[in-house]
């Protein structure tokens, strides 16, 4: 067998156990499935970034001591927490996004991508979960550590970096990172408005090819495979992190 | 020290700032948020048509969310009911059982929701045969499946940390008393995790709440989906603007006294 038909091979012994594969042998759809998957990468990696900025202010307007701050970040959370993503989605893309085309009608059109709107939406989604979780972990953080830092001389701002932000972080890692492994499922979202993500490229082809099982399975195992990654990830900073005295 | 008076006057502050009057006033604060930006043309109104429009659209809406709830309720059903049996052949002492067991949580729990209510509507039959009659099997029911597997997955993995949960004290102290081990399962730690599992599973019932808006997507005539026609069939901008809102306040007021109530009872229970 040369190199260049063993795909034909491949995808004929899987068509022999029933499984239909053929899209990976022409060329548009097999393009159009690996450019899903590398846009499925970028919505992921953007929002995992966003939402981490994002949760980090919201988690820091929730713990302010000014009401005017606090209480828009809490009633933010709130709201986030229980309206499912799509409808959030919608109300973003559909009103909002239509909204701006309105009033930028004159003015040169819209700028704003739908993929754009996605990574928006899925980061501020999670920032919601983030902050709750590094809100907790800030007031898990002991006061006596606080005490200590104080009676060693810490300015407020210096005890809040260099003391109670960092132990905050360890305790709220489990949580952030259950989150990101939310935020990578979410992305699946992006198919709603076309974003032209592997899942939407997967509709694609399986209204054509009538082959929506064995496109599921490539599916799940691609997205088993992100999470599993993130949650490695996220065991690795644990273990980097990790603080004498806590844990196992 | 003024750094250290300030440290002391600060930390109660920080704690109570999270007690009960914070979030209470935030919701009142959401609600008349959402309602302003439901009914933010108040002044437009009795010029234009939109209270009209709205008005004549909100039973269909409430229906479409009688829908999301049915889904929801029954997708719940039916999933605690596979994942209280899933999870406890997770701890089945046969090893071949808890392994095929965990491979089902681990599969099911980390599929995007989306995809299994894909798999679902396309998998499956649209009628079954039963002997020679042939019975519809709706898109309805088949997102409900759809959504009952992660439902199922996760209520395994509740059920397994709340078993894990219980001092191993407990289970010698069953078998001091006398009790043999199904006894002492029934008696002494069952009731102890139903207590532990509860604030978990009401969290999981939200989540399901919130993934059948999925079901707009796969054609259910569910809340997002009659709000997509509304919007589309009175084609008016500020009409657009009220049904989406709309949409998240009727979610919003459903799911979020679940959430007060799951907080309340992780607080009782806290100590336990």
């Amino acid at each position: 067998m040369s190199s260049t038909d063993w795909p034909q091979a491949a995808v004929a012994s899987l068509k022999a156990a029933g499984l239909n594969y053929d899209f990976l042998l022409a060329a548009s759809e097999r393009a159009a499935f690996l450019h899903g998957l590398v846009v499925t990468l970028e919505l992921a990696v953007a929002a995992i970034v966003c939402s981490l900025v994002a949760g980090l202010l919201l988690a820091a307007m929730l713990v302010s001591r000014h009401g005017w701050l606090a209480l828009p970040a809490r009633a933010f959370v709130e709201v986030t927490r229980n309206t499912p993503t799509l409808v959030q989605l919608y109300c973003a893309f559909l009103v909002l996004n239509m909204l701006i085309t309105e009033a930028l009608k004159l003015s040169g059109g819209n700028p704003l991508t739908p993929f754009l709107w996605v990574v928006v939406v899925i980061s501020l989604h999670k920032a919601a979960f983030h902050a709750e979780a590094l809100r907790a972990g800030l007031l898990a953080v002991p006061p006596v550590m606080l005490e200590a830092a104080a009676s060693l001389g810490f300015t407020t701002t210096r005890r809040l970096w260099l003391v109670q932000f960092p132990l905050a972080l360890r305790f709220a890692l489990p949580s952030l990172v259950n989150n990101l492994v939310d935020l990578v499922k979410m992305t699946t979202v992006a198919s709603a408005i076309a974003v032209g993500d592997v899942t939407y490229q997967a509709i694609m082809i399986w209204s054509q090819r009538d082959n929506v099982l064995e496109l599921m399975l490539l599916l799940l195992i691609f997205f088993g495979l992100l999470t599993w990654l993130v949650n490695r990830g996220g065991r690795a900073l644990e273990h980097y992190w990790r603080m004498p005295g806590y844990g196992r | 020290m003024a750094d250290n008076t300030e440290l002391t006057a600060r930390l109660p502050a920080w704690r109570s700032a999270r007690s009960i009057t914070l979030p209470a006033a935030a919701a009142l604060g959401i609600a008349l948020l959402l309602a302003l930006a439901v009914l933010w043309v108040i002044p437009v109104w009795t010029a234009s048509p939109l209270l009209g429009h709205i008005l004549r659209w909100l039973p269909a809406l409430l229906w479409g969310m009688l829908a999301n709830i049915q889904i929801s309720v029954l997708a719940i059903a039916l999933g605690t009911a596979a994942g209280l049996v899933i999870g406890a052949l997770q701890l089945s002492p046969v090893l071949p059982v808890a392994t095929v067991a965990r491979w089902y949580v681990q599969i099911f729990r980390n599929a995007p929701m989306l995809i299994l209510i894909y798999f679902s509507t396309y998998v499956f039959p649209f009628e079954i045969r039963l002997g020679s009659t042939y019975l519809a099997f709706p898109d309805w029911i088949k997102v409900t499946l759809g959504l009952a597997l992660p439902a199922s997955a996760n209520v395994a993995e509740i059920f397994r940390g709340a078993i894990g949960g219980i001092p191993s004290a407990q289970w010698e102290a069953a078998a001091q008393l006398g009790l043999r081990r199904s006894q002492a399962y029934r008696w002494v730690i069952l009731p102890q995790c139903l207590r532990r599992m509860l604030p978990p599973w009401m969290n999981l019932y939200a989540t399901i709440t919130m993934g059948t808006a999925l079901a707009s997507l796969v054609g259910v005539k569910d809340l997002l989906d009659t709000a997509q026609i509304a919007s589309s069939t009175v084609n008016r901008v500020d009409f657009t603007v009220a049904v989406y809102f709309l949409t998240l306040l009727l979610f919003f007021l459903y799911c979020y006294p679940i959430s007060r109530l799951t907080q309340y009872l992780e607080k009782k229970h806290a100590f336990h």
